[in-house]
């Protein structure tokens, strides 16, 4: 479960941790004994299907929601009722950003400021400066795009010059300039020693913002470690061969790969999909050579979507529904 | 003091907080207004002219505030369920818990804002009122000395003390019912429905009710004897009233009880949304 990466039963060192972590809704189990460790100084990507947990994790980090069993420790100090002093140093954005849609976007700031912790009033102007709103911080929040909203939610998170910052979805509505300036923001907090815990979908943004990864299913941690050490034990490597070598060469390399890892990576170019650690494409050209087959195309790749749908495919499988009925997590 | 202060800028620019004024003041206006043109016509019936009472100083200051009771009271609470409701449903209530502000003191300062809103607006009202009934006494051609009675100028600032407090009382009443509906809508809608249900359950249930909070409002500046817009001699049912100081007390414990219920419901609520 903790590929590569250094957490145990210890909190040291961790900025935020959650041990046996429940909460119910009614008897419905949202969580279900969640261990999340999230080392200090790090972007840490929170990835998990509909409905696995992740929101409700958010809520109960940020004290909107409590659990019903376990513990949480934000920034080495334990964290229940009662200890909402610990919020002054997390910054947040839990869900869509909730501003008063007949004040600026600046008013917004202000009024913000006046709960939690301190805030200087130049603090409120460098941050529209940095999410680039300086222009139309006079404007009515309610004449902002969505991802104007997003960028002011942001800036709010960032308010207090939090240490921990918890942002769930930070690139919703985002363009793709700004989606760029967020990951570079997060990731200069990150290198000046600030952790930033991040929930998305983008898989893809994850993959390239976050140091550590902790994937959620069905209320409970199912992985959780350092991206690159998890993408290399689960890395793909494409091979391309002649249309009508196609089922000799899955024979040949039928070996290499676990049972079902050797499969059409889709269409009908004869591209072979094997499961196996990218490092092993030597192995896979030499195989095929050996069986008299040569490849035209070798590729070697991992991507966390793939990791992704193989760790959380029962609990897809496990829906009464899918999305367009396509079941079982399909790419 | 922060959220006191930040709160109160934010119902000055909130445009509920003009509008409500502005249809109390529309409405007190267009009665006045009304009363006197119809009630000075030379063959107006006695009934329609002993309407011209709203427009007699020094009496029309009991009167114009006890206009802004009855009706004001109606959309003082409109306005604590609005400000309340809102800050559920547009997620500014959560931005602050999460930044780890106490839930009990945001409640409490925003609340004690709404009350400075709510004393500024019948301030404004009132003033407004006086004037308006200025004007209509003289198109009524009414006599305006009344207009600087010194004992009933005396008595002023005790009536808008307790007149403010009654109304402060009813914009609690919205602020507790939207902060349990946790909606702006469902606490407006659920504010009104208390509103009227009060005066419904006058019809069954004449003497429970005056120790409601809408009729005990209403009790607080009234005079023995004397009607109002929200009961008595003035229409409606006829509701046996609380003395005043009795009224007062019975006011107070409605208050402090809508806060607390407000206060305790949102310290131990699960925030989503």
């Amino acid at each position: 479960m903790k590929d590569g990466y250094a957490s145990s039963v210890t909190t040291d060192g961790l900025a935020l941790a959650t041990r046996g972590l429940v909460k119910r809704y009614g008897t419905r189990p949202a969580l279900a004994g969640l261990d999340l460790s999230v080392p200090t100084g790090v972007v840490y990507g929170f990835l998990g299907p509909n409905g696995a947990g992740k929101t409700t994790t958010m809520r109960l980090l940020t004290g909107l929601i409590h659990p019903d069993a376990g513990s949480i420790e934000v920034l080495g100090k334990p964290f229940g009722r009662g200890d909402r002093h610990r919020l002054f140093e997390v910054g947040s954005l839990i869900e869509s950003p909730s501003f008063y849609p007949y004040l600026s976007g600046r008013e917004n700031l202000r009024a913000l400021a006046a709960t939690g912790a301190v805030v200087a009033a130049a603090r409120i102007e460098e941050l529209l400066e940095l999410v680039g709103l300086r222009e139309r911080a006079a404007d009515k929040v309610q004449t902002y795009s969505l991802g104007m909203k997003q960028r002011l939610g942001i800036a709010a998170a960032l308010l207090s010059d939090p240490r921990l910052l918890l942002l769930d979805e930070p690139a919703n509505g985002l363009d793709p300039a700004g989606i760029v300036a967020m990951r570079e923001t997060l990731r200069h907090l990150a290198s000046i020693g600030k952790t930033v815990f991040v929930s998305s979908h983008v898989l893809g943004e994850v993959e390239q913002l976050a140091d550590v990864i902790g994937i959620i299913a069905t209320g409970r941690l199912v992985r959780e470690g350092r991206i690159d050490t998890l993408l290399q034990g689960a890395g793909e490597v494409r091979v391309r061969v002649a249309a009508e070598q196609i089922e000799a060469a899955r024979a040949a390399l039928a070996g290499l790969a676990p049972e079902g890892g050797v499969m059409p990576a889709g269409g009908d170019d004869g591209w072979l999909s094997i499961r196996i650690e990218t490092t092993r494409a030597a192995d896979v050209n030499r195989t095929l050579a050996e069986a008299g087959i040569f490849a035209s195309g070798l590729e070697a790749g991992s991507d966390l979507e793939s990791l992704f749908l193989e760790l959380t495919r029962d609990e897809a499988t496990g829906h009464e529904g899918t999305f367009f009925g396509v079941a079982g997590g399909s790419r | 003091m922060r959220i006191f202060r930040s709160t109160l800028r934010k119902l000055i620019r909130r445009p509920a907080s003009f509008v409500t004024l502005g249809i109390l003041i529309a409405l007190l206006a267009l009665i006045l207004f009304a009363v006197s043109i119809t009630a000075s016509q030379p063959d107006a019936p006695p009934q329609q002219r002993a309407g011209l009472q709203l427009v007699t100083f020094p009496e029309a200051y009991t009167i114009i505030l006890s206009f802004i009771l009855g009706l004001g009271g109606l959309f003082a609470v409109i306005y604590g369920a609005a400000v309340a409701g809102s800050e559920w449903s547009w997620g500014t209530l959560k931005s602050a818990v999460a930044r780890g502000e106490s839930r009990s003191r945001y409640q409490l300062g925003t609340f004690a804002a709404i009350a400075v809103m709510v004393g500024i607006g019948m301030l404004i009202a009132f003033g407004v009122g006086i004037g308006v009934a200025f004007v209509g006494a003289t198109i009524a051609g009414v006599s305006t000395a009344g207009l600087g009675d010194a004992e009933t100028l005396g008595t002023m600032p005790e009536l808008l003390g307790r007149g403010w407090l009654a109304i402060v009382e009813e914009g609690a009443l919205g602020f507790a019912i939207a902060t349990l509906a946790r909606s702006q809508l469902a606490g407006i809608g659920a504010g009104i429905a208390v509103y009227f249900g009060e005066q419904f359950a006058s019809i069954f249930l004449p003497d429970i009710v005056k120790y409601l909070p809408f009729n005990a409002a209403n009790a607080v500046v009234a005079t023995p004897g004397e009607g109002g817009f929200s009961g008595g001699d003035g229409g409606g049912p006829i509701i046996a009233s609380l003395e005043p100081n009795e009224a007062l007390i019975v006011v107070v414990a409605w208050l402090v009880g809508a806060l607390v219920v407000s206060t305790l419901f949102t310290e131990r609520a699960e925030i989503s949304g």
